[in-house]
C-alpha cells in the first residue's frame, strides 16, 4: 500500500515535468485504476482551488460578490467543460483514426490540469499579502499555469491518439467547435423537453377543468 | 452487457442533472423595482437610499403675476441668486430674486433705434456682471444685452470657410466664459461648439463628438452598392444636447450619444477631461436594458467643488455626481405629484437648492435638501477642499444615514490613512471597493507589521542557520567517529 501511495503522488509530478515520457507511461505502463483515482482527485482539487480562490483570494485581485457566489455552480463550471471536452474529443478522434479510448482521453485531460492546481493554490494566500504593484506576479503565474496546462493537453492528446503535432492542433481546435455544437444540442434538447412538458401540463389542466 | 447499459444510464443521468441545474441557476429572477430614491452599488444594483432632495414649492407665471409661462426653455441663476427664466413661447425673459419675487421682465430691446423682439429663443446665459446672452433661435442670431437690457451687440451670420454653403446659423444654447468668449451650441452643427471671440467673430469649433459606428450598420454599408449607400443615412457625430460652464472655464456638455460618454468636460482645446473613476462612468441610469429605456440627458448644471448634475428627460430624474464621477444622489421622476415632471427641460442650482423647469406645464419645481442631502453635499465639499477632518466626520454621518453609500467609505479610509490607522483604513477601502487606496494602506500596514516583528524574525533566521550548522557539524563528527570505528 505505501508503494501505491507514493506512485499516486509521484506519477502526476513526473508527468507534468516530462510530458512525453509521462503520457507514454500513462497510456501503456501505469495502472488504469490508479490513473482514474488520480484524475478524479485532480478534478476535485481543481474544484476546491476554484471555490477557494473565488472566496479567499486577496481583495486586490478578486472582488467577489457574495450574492453571486454559488459553490455548486463552481463545481459545474469545472466538471461540465471537462465532460464536454472529453466527449467532443472522443467523438472526433474516433472518426479521425485516433487510438485513444475514452478513459485515456479523460485521464490525459485531467492530468493536464495539475499546473492549474499547484500554481494558483498557494496564490490564494499569497494574494492576501501583496500590493497592487505586485499583482502582476499573480497574473503572470496564472498565465504560466494556463499555458503549461494547454501544453500538457496538447502533448497528452498527441500521445494518446498517436497523432502528428499538426493533426493534434487541428483536432484540438475542432474539439472546441464540437463542444459548442454539443452545448447547442443539449440546450435545444432541454428546451424541447420543457416545451413538451409544458404542453402536457396544459393539456392536463384543460381536461381537469372541463371534467 | 447489462452493466454497460447501467453505466451508460448513470452517465446520461448525471449529465442531465448537471445541465438541468444550470438552467435552474439562471432562472433566478431578480425583482426589478427601482425604489424612489436610489444609488448604484458597486455591482450595478439600484439600492434604496434616503431622499437627498425634497420638492417644496411650485412656481409658475401666474403665481409671479406675469401670466403663465409658455414653453419655457432655459433657466439661469447668477451668483447672487437672481433667477432668469427664458419664457420662449412668450418671447420674454422673466427675472426673479432669490425669494422668487418678480424683479423685471425683458421682452424687447432697441436695435439701431428700432424696437426689436425675440423669436422663440432657446438658450440664455447671464454673466457675472449681469450681461445677458440670448440664443435667439427664431431670428438666427445671438443677442447680447447689458445689465440694463440695452443692446450691446448682435451676432448674426458668422463667416468662415469652415461652414458649408447652405449653412444657417441657428443657435440653441449659449455660454460665456470669464474672457467673454462665447460658446454656442447650434442646431445641425456636428463639429462641436462654435466659439466666438469677445467681439462676436467666429473663431473655431471645439469639442466635436467622435463618430461612433454600429458594427451591424457598418456591415450593411460595406455590403451595399454605391447607389444604395447614397440613400442611407451618413455616419455623423452626435450633436450636443446642452452645455454649462464652471468657474474655471471648463465646459460641461451632454450629448445624445447611443454608446460612449454622454457627459463631457471640455478644456480649452476641446479635449474631454471628465474624471470617470467612479464605479460606473457617469451617464444617468446604468441599468437600462434597452435603447428606449436609456437615459437621455438634456441639461447639465455645474456647481462648486466639481459637483455636477444632469437631467434625464426620459425618466425625469436628476443625477448628481462628484468630481471623481461617483453618483451622489438621484431624485425626481415623471408623474403628477409634487416633485415629478411632465417634460423637464432645464435644471439650475440656487445655492444648494435645485430648480427644475418643466416645459410642458410651464412650471418650476423647487427642491430643497434634506438632512441627508446637506450632509453629503458638505462632505463632498470638504473632501474636495482637502479638509479631511471635516470630511471624515461628515462622511461618517452620511454613512450612519445610508450604510449603502459605498464611495463614502473611501473618504473615511483616506482620513484614517492620514491618521496612520492603516489596518482600519484597509477595512474602509475594502468596503468601498477602492483597490488603489487599499493597496496604499496595505503597503504601510505591511511595513509596520514587518518592522514590528523584525527582531523576532531575524532572531529566528539566525537561530535556524546556527542550528543547521551545529547539526551538520554534529553529524559529521558522529559520522567521522563511525567511519573511524569501521576503519579500526
Amino acid at each position: 500500500m505505501p508503494q501505491l501511495n507514493s506512485e499516486l503522488l509521484k506519477h502526476p509530478f513526473y508527468l507534468i515535468l516530462h510530458p512525453f515520457n509521462g503520457y507514454w507511461d500513462l497510456k501503456y505502463d501505469w495502472n488504469k485504476k490508479n490513473n482514474l483515482i488520480v484524475s478524479f482527485s485532480i478534478l476535485f482539487l481543481l474544484v476546491v482551488t476554484n471555490i477557494m480562490s473565488s472566496q479567499y483570494s486577496g481583495f486586490l485581485v478578486n472582488i467577489y460578490n457574495p450574492a453571486d457566489m454559488n459553490s455548486l455552480m463552481e463545481v459545474l463550471y469545472v466538471l461540465l467543460p471537462v465532460l464536454f471536452w472529453c466527449v467532443a474529443n472522443w467523438s472526433l478522434t474516433t472518426l479521425m483514426d485516433g487510438e485513444g479510448k475514452f478513459v485515456e482521453i479523460f485521464t490525459s485531460t485531467c492530468f493536464a490540469f495539475i499546473p492549474m492546481v499547484i500554481i494558483p493554490f498557494p496564490w490564494i494566500w499569497l494574494s492576501n499579502v501583496i500590493s497592487i504593484q505586485e499583482t502582476s506576479f499573480y497574473y503572470f503565474s496564472h498565465s504560466v499555469a494556463v499555458i503549461w496546462s494547454l501544453y500538457l493537453l496538447f502533448v497528452g492528446n498527441m500521445t494518446v491518439h498517436q497523432f502528428t503535432p499538426s493533426k493534434t492542433i487541428g483536432t484540438l481546435l475542432l474539439s472546441v467547435i464540437a463542444m459548442g455544437f454539443l452545448a447547442f444540442l443539449c440546450l435545444l434538447f432541454f428546451s424541447l423537453i420543457q416545451q413538451i412538458l409544458s404542453f402536457a401540463i396544459t393539456i392536463y389542466q384543460e381536461i381537469d377543468l372541463r371534467s | 452487457m447489462l452493466s454497460s447499459i447501467y453505466k451508460a444510464r448513470t452517465f446520461v443521468l448525471t449529465t442531465l442533472i448537471c445541465l438541468l441545474s444550470i438552467g435552474m441557476g439562471s432562472a433566478i429572477v431578480h425583482a426589478e423595482e427601482t425604489p424612489k430614491s436610489y444609488n448604484y452599488s458597486y455591482w450595478g444594483d439600484a439600492v434604496a437610499s434616503p431622499l437627498a432632495y425634497r420638492a417644496t414649492a411650485l412656481l409658475n407665471g401666474d403665481s409671479l403675476g406675469v401670466g403663465s409661462f409658455k414653453e419655457p426653455n432655459d433657466i439661469h441663476v447668477t451668483a447672487d441668486n437672481q433667477i432668469y427664466v427664458l419664457d420662449s413661447g412668450n418671447n420674454r425673459i422673466v427675472v426673479m430674486d432669490a425669494s422668487f419675487k418678480l424683479v423685471r421682465i425683458i421682452d424687447s430691446f432697441e436695435v439701431n433705434g428700432k424696437p426689436d423682439k425675440f423669436m422663440s429663443p432657446q438658450g440664455l446665459f447671464v454673466t457675472e456682471d449681469k450681461h445677458i446672452y440670448v440664443a435667439d433661435t427664431g431670428n438666427n442670431r445671438i443677442v447680447h444685452l447689458d445689465s440694463n437690457s440695452k443692446l450691446v451687440k448682435v451676432i448674426e451670420n458668422p463667416q468662415s470657410e469652415l461652414f458649408q454653403e447652405k449653412f444657417q446659423f441657428q443657435p440653441a444654447r449659449v455660454v460665456v466664459d470669464k474672457a467673454k468668449r462665447i460658446y454656442v451650441m447650434a442646431v445641425g452643427v456636428f463639429d462641436g461648439f462654435m466659439e466666438f471671440n469677445a467681439n462676436g467673430e467666429f473663431s473655431t469649433f471645439i469639442g466635436a463628438n467622435r463618430v461612433r459606428v454600429d458594427p451591424a450598420e457598418l456591415l450593411w454599408k460595406r455590403l451595399s452598392t454605391r447607389a444604395q449607400r447614397s440613400q442611407m443615412a451618413q455616419f455623423t457625430p452626435t450633436e450636443f444636447t446642452n452645455l454649462d460652464i464652471n468657474d474655471e472655464g471648463f465646459i460641461y456638455a451632454t450629448n445624445g450619444d447611443r454608446f460612449g460618454d454622454t457627459i463631457k468636460k471640455l478644456n480649452a482645446q476641446g479635449n474631454d477631461i471628465l474624471r470617470r473613476t467612479g464605479y460606473f462612468s457617469p451617464r444617468g441610469d446604468i441599468a437600462a436594458t434597452s435603447q428606449m429605456d436609456a437615459s437621455r440627458l438634456i441639461d447639465i448644471d455645474v456647481a462648486d467643488s466639481e459637483i455636477y448634475s444632469v437631467l434625464d428627460s426620459r425618466h425625469g430624474r436628476i443625477f448628481t455626481y462628484n468630481g471623481d464621477g461617483y453618483l451622489m444622489y438621484v431624485f425626481g421622476g415623471l408623474g403628477n405629484r409634487l416633485g415629478e415632471f411632465k417634460t423637464p427641460s432645464a435644471i439650475e442650482r440656487v445655492g444648494d437648492q435645485f430648480l427644475v423647469l418643466d416645459k410642458g406645464l410651464g412650471e418650476i419645481t423647487l427642491f430643497e435638501t434634506t438632512e441627508y442631502g446637506r450632509t453629503l453635499n458638505e462632505a463632498v465639499r470638504s473632501y474636495y477642499r482637502g479638509d479631511e477632518e471635516a470630511a471624515f466626520a461628515l462622511f461618517q454621518k452620511s454613512i450612519n444615514m445610508n450604510a449603502n453609500l459605498e464611495f463614502a467609505y473611501a473618504g473615511i479610509g483616506k482620513a484614517l490613512l492620514r491618521q496612520g490607522k492603516y489596518a482600519e483604513a484597509m477595512k474602509y477601502f475594502k468596503e468601498s471597493k477602492d483597490q488603489l487606496g487599499y493597496s496604499k494602506a496595505f503597503l504601510l500596514h505591511r511595513k509596520e507589521v514587518l518592522r514590528g516583528y523584525f527582531p523576532s524574525i531575524m532572531t529566528g533566521i539566525v537561530l535556524i542557520a546556527l542550528g543547521t550548522i551545529a547539526f551538520r557539524k554534529l553529524r559529521h563528527w558522529k559520522g567521522g567517529r563511525k567511519h573511524a570505528a569501521i576503519e579500526q
